[in-house]
């Protein structure tokens, strides 16, 4: 009988139709599987999570940290196959940092590995009684107690791990010290640095008592048209390869972006106060590519290697070896904090990779102390009596210390930007972020688009969802409200699109690369000939979806707002000195944006569309 | 002319797509594991990535280990012939590289054949990392830079037709005290 329904699916190629559901309370595990609708509705990655964590809103109450929050990791269709960039996994659960809906998503070999042991994704509730790790090998789980992996950093649980399996080329997922503790913006690691950074996922899994997920997977990719992939896979990497900013690009990954956010003015500095960093040279590229850039690396099957290792071969952080740093990273403790001593932002990103969390988050928060010490917003006791100044390397790192062990003035650092507001609410003007999660790196007030991208983006302030700052810089500054809506609204669609197949957006944001090549690839894999429009269209359903995950949880208009600073802090240097953003624009915009949305004026998904989302498709 | 399938790890980025292409050109499947060249990384100490691959040895270690005499060689590529492997797994642990692998699905143990004179996996790297040259060149880049370390090379910036260039030489006079 099931034979006979494969053959009838419209998809052919693609899925391994299960998903591997774990429960920790009861220690059991199941396959589910799950209807060809499922598939062609949600494609894979956050839209499977979100569909899962939707169904299971409707059965039961999630506290973030609580055992019966859910965590599904899941690569999409494209994740492991001969394409570029074909290696992201995606990360979705309801999020310790905001309380919403949260995805963060991860390159490296994890989710090859993953799709290799013929999972299509991996669910996880409940609590194990001890710390304990996962290993999947080839759809047969165990889960190991290992209480003495308890304190230790992310890349040391992968080395002691590999040894313990006995298997270099296995591929580990773990969190550090912060994840075990439940710092709210704690991060999962793989392959020696890659992290999934945002919304806390590692606090999730340190919730659960999971210290790690090791995955072995050897079966081969169900692909339906392995030749015509190969064609459009060849056209696109020879496409890629002959790029003018190609090897530009190997030579410094995201680090150029310093230098051109830098002189667009919008450069987050002293706590996105300013603009512009008067000392960027000493923390751009070619500062690294020139001291400290000892290789390359590179996500699977990614020709691009935007990932830099690097290396301090002298001064006081003399050994500091780090995979990194990426453009958030070098901006939020460089630049954000008044620190230009590259070496200190190399360790502050080794420091926050062992530890297990966020750079952004760690980052944005520490200048928000730095900003309340200078204005007297807080006191020396408040502050442990750390020296916060602007450039002050040793309190910083200090900080990134007692954070992830809950020490002192770390310990409300750790309940992220929610706890700090709780704390001492008079900081609420400046801190930067929307609906709990910190700000990234980009600035908001002089693009209405990137304050209306934060803003409606379903996790927080985040630019994965929309960045669209440098098409508004570059032409759109005078396109009328309607169009820069429309921007966003389609980078929105776009971006998580990618996250849904499994492969990342860097391609087509940096080296142009088309995105109709996408729906060939899915065309080709799954056997079901797909044009891009469709595709997109399933990623706007799928922004409805997690809009609905978020009205369950109050969230509405009043939420979709960009930091407060954005309408009445204006720059004092750089190209866009003077300029803020004003109120009854951002209001206009939102409006617009609901409108194009098909949402109600309040910001909320319409009944009709939400009960869409109810068919049962995975059997249970 | 006997050609090398020749390794730079200094550039491999660890993508792994000559795996993907292996895998694919040899055995017509997406799947790394069945592919005959392997990405090993070690981190944090030492920092190194790098491509395992058959060597095709003139003394095959895998070769002279065979008791059935699977390995058989042509044109000085070396291959595993399925039909006398009894899959003992001798080759396996003989490579000084590690260059034969096994897979569960799969009988006998496979390595590198150079896809039969043009291996894929030279033109997919997008880090130029693999190189397919004559015998007679390898070792040719390491002879050259010890002979541009020798000479202090210095760099005179020109500008011709418009476009700038760099010229590279050693400075006779050396302007040094260490000798």
């Amino acid at each position: 009988m099931r034979i006979s329904k494969r053959e009838r699916r419209k998809i052919k190629g693609g899925y391994f139709w299960n998903i591997l559901w774990i429960d920790l309370d009861r220690e059991e595990t199941r396959f589910l599987e799950f209807d060809e609708a499922f598939a062609l509705n949600y494609i894979g990655g956050r839209g499977f999570g979100a569909k899962l964590l939707w169904d299971r809103l409707q059965k039961v109450n999630i506290d973030p940290l609580g055992p019966e929050n859910l965590l599904v990791i899941s690569p999409g269709p494209l994740a492991g196959l001969y394409l570029p960039a074909a290696g992201k996994t995606s990360f979705v659960s309801i999020s310790p940092e905001t309380g919403i809906y949260g995805d963060s998503s991860m390159g490296g070999s994890l989710g090859t590995e993953l799709r290799q042991a013929g999972l299509d994704a991996l669910a996880i509730s409940g609590k194990a009684k001890t710390l304990s790790y996962l290993f999947i090998d080839n759809g047969e789980v165990k889960i190991i107690s290992n209480e003495k992996l308890k304190g230790k950093g992310s890349l040391e649980s992968e080395g002691i791990i590999k040894e313990d399996l006995r298997d270099e080329h296995i591929k580990v997922l773990t969190i550090g010290v912060a994840g075990e503790n439940q710092v709210r913006f704690a991060c999962v690691t793989s392959d020696w640095g890659r992290n999934a950074g945002r919304t806390g996922i590692g606090a999730v899994l340190g919730s659960k008592h999971l210290k790690a997920i090791a995955v072995r997977g050897s079966k081969d990719l169900p692909v339906f048209d392995l030749p015509r992939l190969r064609i459009a896979s060849e056209a696109s990497f020879r496409d890629l390869r002959q790029n003018k900013n190609f090897t530009f690009w190997q030579e410094q990954g995201l680090m150029s972006v310093v230098d051109y956010v830098n002189e667009a003015g919008v450069m987050p500095t002293f706590n996105f106060k300013e603009g512009v960093f008067e000392h960027t040279k000493k923390v751009n590229g070619y500062e690294m590519l020139s001291k400290y850039k000892i290789g390359d690396t590179a996500c699977f099957a990614c020709p691009m290697a935007c990932g830099n290792v690097c290396l301090v071969k002298e001064g006081k952080y003399r050994g500091t070896v780090v995979e990194g740093p990426e453009y958030e990273t070098a901006c939020m403790f460089g630049p954000n904090l008044g620190v230009h001593n590259f070496g200190a932002i190399l360790k502050a990103n080794q420091l926050c990779d062992e530890l297990g969390m966020d750079t952004i988050s760690a980052g944005n928060l520490i200048g928000v102390l730095i900003e309340a010490q200078e204005s007297g917003l807080l006191s020396e006791k408040d502050l442990d009596g750390l020296n916060f100044k602007w450039g002050v390397e040793e309190a910083i790192l200090e900080t990134v210390q007692r954070i992830a062990h809950r020490k002192g003035i770390g310990n409300i650092l750790a309940e992220g930007s929610r706890g700090v507001m709780k704390q001492w609410p008079h900081l609420r003007p400046i801190i930067s972020q929307v609906k709990g999660l910190e700000q990234s790196a980009y600035d908001a007030r002089v693009a209405i688009s990137m304050a209306l991208g934060y803003g409606t983006s379903d996790i927080g302030a985040h630019h994965t969802r929309a960045w669209t700052i440098a098409k508004e810089l570059e032409m759109g500054m005078d396109w009328p409200l309607e169009k820069k809506a429309d921007l966003v609204i389609y980078h929105q669609t776009l971006r998580p699109l990618f996250d849904m197949l499994g492969v990342c957006r860097l391609p087509w944001i940096e080296l142009g690369f088309d995105e109709n090549q996408y729906a060939e690839f899915y065309s080709a894999v799954t056997g079901f000939e797909t044009p891009l429009n469709q595709l997109l269209q399933r990623s706007m359903d799928l922004y409805d979806l997690t809009r609905a995950i978020n009205m369950e949880f109050g969230i509405s208009r009043k939420d979709d707002y960009p930091p407060e600073r954005v309408f009445d802090m204006p720059m004092t240097e750089g190209p866009h000195a003077g300029k803020i953003l004003k109120r009854e624009d951002y209001e206009a915009i939102l409006d617009i944006y609901y409108q194009k949305r098909d949402w109600t004026k309040e910001g909320r998904v319409k009944d009709a569309k939400i009960a869409m989302f109810n068919d049962p498709l995975v059997s249970e | 002319m006997t050609w090398k399938l020749a390794v730079v790890p200094e550039r491999c980025s660890g993508c792994r797509i000559c795996e993907l292409v292996c895998s694919i050109q040899r055995f017509g499947v997406n799947n790394p594991k069945k592919s005959s060249i392997r990405v090993m990384v070690v981190y944090p100490h030492p920092i190194i990535r790098m491509p395992i691959v058959c060597r095709q040895c003139k003394v095959a270690k895998c070769m002279e280990n065979c008791p059935t005499g699977a390995i058989v060689t042509k044109d000085g590529i070396y291959d595993i012939d399925e039909e006398k492997c009894i899959s003992c797994q001798q080759c396996v642990i003989s490579c000084p590289f590690g260059a034969i692998f096994l897979h569960e699905e799969m009988e006998t143990p496979f390595k590198c054949n150079l896809c039969g004179g043009t291996p894929s996996c030279v033109d997919a790297c997008p880090k130029n990392a693999l190189l397919f040259l004559p015998e007679h060149v390898l070792g040719q880049a390491q002879r050259m830079a010890s002979v541009l370390k020798y000479g202090h090379m210095k760099e005179v910036e020109y500008v011709e037709k418009g476009e700038k260039k760099v010229l590279r030489y050693a400075d006779i006079e050396k302007g040094t005290t260490e000798d």
